[in-house]
């Protein structure tokens, strides 16, 4: 399949430090305004699939809103993974306890993938993305 | 923890991102002593790694949520006193940003400085 450059955004509709999700040929992606240079990376979190958009961009550096893993939106890379929580002393209903110790299981053999890019090029105020 | 394998350099080049911001308005620096900050930065990602949250590494966990919290870098609002008079914290990751040799710091125990 040939690779082709797809007009996504105009430039001028991320500030720099924003991000915005588009939906291209099927394909979730997020692109970041890092001080005018512009990144495209997948949507999903390489962890549990949460929306990227809704984190925060630092820099080049994408954090998850759901449970804080980190990425490098430069290449890609998973940083760290997520980050534990706590309910302090809270007691919690059994029925909400236990769940919560299922999920926590679970959640233990969820592996923290990188999360794919994509190649961006800036032409005539547009913002294109490589596909 | 979830399995996840850590590129050490990649995570403490963004450790060392996210970290300067919250020290430089606090008065402090990375120390100056890079052997000594590339190591320390290392233990950090391990720490991270193994617990999902970067522990100060020459603090022991203790199993204790609120206490484990005040040591998790840079743990330096919670100690500031006693930082402030050793002019770096526990570690020696950070070091007040007056300080260009950290070796020749005095080394005060908090009860000495009658602080904490």
């Amino acid at each position: 399949m040939s690779e082709r450059f797809i007009r996504a955004i105009s430039a001028g509709e991320i500030a720099p430090g924003g991000m915005k999700a588009v939906e291209l040929d099927g394909n979730e992606i997020i692109i970041c305004n890092c001080d005018g240079k512009f990144y495209a990376v997948q949507r999903r979190c390489g962890h549990m699939n949460a929306p990227l958009e809704l984190g925060t961009l630092d820099g080049i550096y994408l954090t998850c809103p759901m449970h804080c893993a980190q990425f490098d939106i430069t290449d890609g890379e998973a940083l760290s993974g997520p980050v534990p929580s706590d309910i302090g002393h809270e007691i919690l209903p059994p029925f909400l306890g236990k769940y919560l110790q299922n999920i926590e299981m679970l959640m233990k053999h969820v592996r923290t993938e990188s999360i794919r890019t994509y190649t961006t090029k800036l032409e005539a105020g547009w913002v294109q993305i490589r596909l | 923890m979830s399995q996840h394998v850590i590129n050490i350099e990649s995570r403490k080049k963004s450790l060392h991102y996210f970290f300067e911001k919250v020290v430089g308005p606090l008065g402090f620096k990375f120390t100056p002593d890079k052997e000594m900050m590339n190591f320390l930065l290392a233990q950090e990602v391990i720490l991270e790694g193994r617990h999902g949250i970067p522990f100060c590494p020459c603090q022991p966990l203790r199993n204790d949520r609120a206490r484990d919290m005040q040591i998790v870098c840079p743990c330096i609002p919670f100690h500031r006193k006693h930082f402030d008079d050793i002019k770096r914290c526990w570690c020696g990751l950070f070091v007040h940003k007056d300080v260009f040799d950290p070796d020749k710091l005095p080394q005060l125990p908090p009860k000495e400085v009658n602080n904490e």
